[in-house]
């Protein structure tokens, strides 16, 4: 029986900010009466993940994603709600928590900028007490892992933006964490270095058993790394599930694209559903998922169609129709 | 006990190494250290010729001739520069653009860090100024007397070093409820200056002033150990004095923990 390591439970955060209106005149006003606002980052989200899992978590930006990420690692203190995570409670900043979890932020270093980024590692072997043995085994491992040969002994300052990120991995990961905070690991990294972080973050997992929790802006990690996604917008949980079946909950369409004989048929189609594409005689139709074997014969017996493909949407289009679709009334308190 | 050891010899080792990439900056902050302590000795090397080489005061009948001044302010040099401490400047703007949410996350106080810098700052100046040091000791001719009790400013230099940056690291941590920790420094600067002995002995002040800064942690972290080493401290002062001292850091120890846990509230609570 696994158990969950990472649990929330109507967790919430509210800022208060300060709000006023541009110009000389609202400065003034401000200095003698302030505004505030209460903005919900988080609001009342619940979930577990178990020992092991990867799980991805997505949503647009300010969604509240490196918020809860931050309450989880003990940065920020809830407003609201429970979390426990390996038995800790995460704000407390328990040093026995604190060494067992790594918090990796795409656009955050913790490496000194002006010497190499081993003379960090051996910080942090003292940091988190790493024995000897332990450290070289685990710091050969990501050299080889992350290719990091070349770059561990030059400055960090002189570092690309990818080769700084793959060494922040390696330092965050020293300790062998329990539990990761993945923040956008792959930000502004090129493709194929993406791709290697990726397959790095699966093997650590694999290896470790380490418990993942990721965002990210790319559907690719996702999808590579992800079988269960949380989606979260404006603060709330919108979807907690496995990542295959979020088409059917919350996109239930499907895809139809049609190649047709003509262009008088091509307008045609129009009739038969939303048209989301179209390239000269190529149109792609959006259904419903219940609909679509009665539309598709429909469609064969009508038009003179050449060639008809039947597909799930992408799951960026679904994301995406998530986001729109979502409530936008009851989000700012 | 080996952690802490490991700890500030990894922090030392990095420390030392980034600070060696800034060579001019170190330079700066160096001279800076030794500007202040020779204007102050060029003013009172003045001021006793004009009253014909020694200035007494009356009330606690302490004298200095010019090899005293000499003495007391290039000490004070010496020993000011082993007690430093610049920790706020940096803490604050670590606290506003959120440089310090990496370091909440490693399992040991930040603090550790930062003093392990402080000290391989010391180091490495050190190093650099002792030739510079040596040269005025010539040029300057200082009268300097030890006494039995001379090599216990070592204890007490480490102990206002202690005192002083922990007294430091906790004005710091204002930056957590406000953004002009410049203004508090100011202030601290002001009565560090006067009642430390930096500017004047203390022996040489007025008796409200000398009263007052006797039981100050200005002076438990400025001129004690600098008394202390060339005798001035009388016998009978010299137990009271560290016992000042030790007081001082508990206070100090205790108030920075105190503002620590609820400066990390703060911040935590609107935005790490």
């Amino acid at each position: 029986m696994v158990e969950a390591q990472i649990v929330l439970r109507g967790l919430e955060k509210v800022y208060r900010v300060h709000e006023r209106e541009a110009g000389m005149g609202a400065s003034i006003r401000s200095l003698f009466q302030r505004k505030y606002k209460d903005v919900r980052a988080v609001d009342n989200v619940s979930f577990s993940v178990d020992a092991g899992e990867i799980v991805g978590f997505l949503g647009p930006n300010g969604a509240g994603k490196t918020t809860t990420l931050k309450m989880l690692s003990g940065l920020l203190h809830p407003t609201g709600g429970e979390t426990h995570v390996l038995g800790h409670v995460p704000w407390k900043r328990e040093s026995a928590y604190l060494k067992n979890i790594g918090l990796v932020m795409g656009n955050r270093n913790q490496l000194t900028w002006d010497i190499p980024a081993l003379d960090s590692f051996a910080v942090n072997q003292a940091v988190y007490d790493i024995p000897e043995t332990a450290y070289r085994q685990t710091l050969n491992e990501l050299i080889e892992l992350l290719d990091l040969g070349n770059i561990i002994k030059k400055p960090v300052r002189n570092l690309s933006l990818g080769e700084r990120m793959k060494c922040e991995l390696a330092a965050s990961l020293l300790h062998r964490p329990k539990v990761l905070f993945l923040d956008e690991p792959t930000l502004g990294v090129d493709v194929s270095m993406q791709g290697r972080i990726r397959q790095f973050v699966a093997e650590h997992n694999a290896k470790y058993g380490a418990t993942i929790l990721l965002t990210s802006h790319y559907m690719a990690d996702v999808t590579a790394l992800c079988k269960r996604i949380i989606v979260i917008h404006r603060g709330r949980l919108l979807y907690d599930g496995p990542i295959d079946t979020l088409s059917e909950r919350i996109a239930p369409f499907k895809l139809v694209t049609v190649d047709v004989e003509n262009e008088e048929a091509a307008a045609q189609v129009a009739q038969f559903g939303e048209v989301t594409e179209q390239d000269g005689l190529k149109v792609t139709l959006r259904l419903p998922r219940t609909e679509t074997s009665a539309v598709v014969a429909r469609l064969l017996q009508e038009l003179p169609i050449l060639d008809l493909t039947v597909a799930d949407p992408p799951i960026e289009a679904v994301i995406e129709q998530v986001f729109q679709e979502a409530p936008k009334d009851e989000v700012l308190a | 006990m080996k952690y802490w050891l490991n700890l500030y010899r990894a922090n030392l080792r990095v420390a030392i190494a980034n600070m060696l990439q800034y060579r001019f900056t170190i330079l700066i902050w160096a001279v800076w250290g030794f500007v202040g302590p020779l204007i102050s000795l060029a003013v009172w090397s003045a001021a006793s010729a004009a009253r014909g080489g020694t200035i007494v005061n009356k009330t606690t009948g302490a004298s200095f001739a010019a090899g005293d001044f000499a003495a007391y302010f290039l000490v004070y040099m010496i020993f000011g520069h082993l007690m430093m401490s610049w920790d706020a400047f940096e803490f604050a703007s670590r606290v506003q653009n959120g440089g310090l949410s990496p370091a909440l996350l490693k399992p040991v106080h930040p603090i550790h860090r930062d003093a392990a810098s402080n000290i391989a700052f010391k180091l490495t100046t050190s190093a650099m100024l002792l030739p510079v040091w040596a040269l005025l000791f010539v040029m300057l001719k200082p009268h300097i007397t030890l006494n039995a009790f001379s090599l216990l400013a070592i204890p007490a230099l480490v102990l206002g070093a202690m005192l002083r940056y922990v007294l430091q690291y906790t004005l710091a941590l204002a930056a957590f409820w406000t953004t002009r920790v410049d203004a508090i420094n100011q202030l601290y600067n002001t009565l560090d200056s006067f009642l430390a002995g930096r500017i004047a002995p203390i022996s040489l002040m007025p008796a409200w002033i000398a009263g007052f800064a006797l039981y100050s942690p200005f002076r438990a972290m400025g001129s004690f150990p600098v008394e202390l080493a060339l005798g001035r401290v009388p016998a009978e002062q010299i137990l009271p004095g560290f016992a000042l001292q030790s007081v001082w850091l508990c206070v100090a120890i205790l108030l920075l923990r105190a503002l620590w846990t609820a400066g990390i509230k703060q911040y935590s609570s609107v935005g790490a």
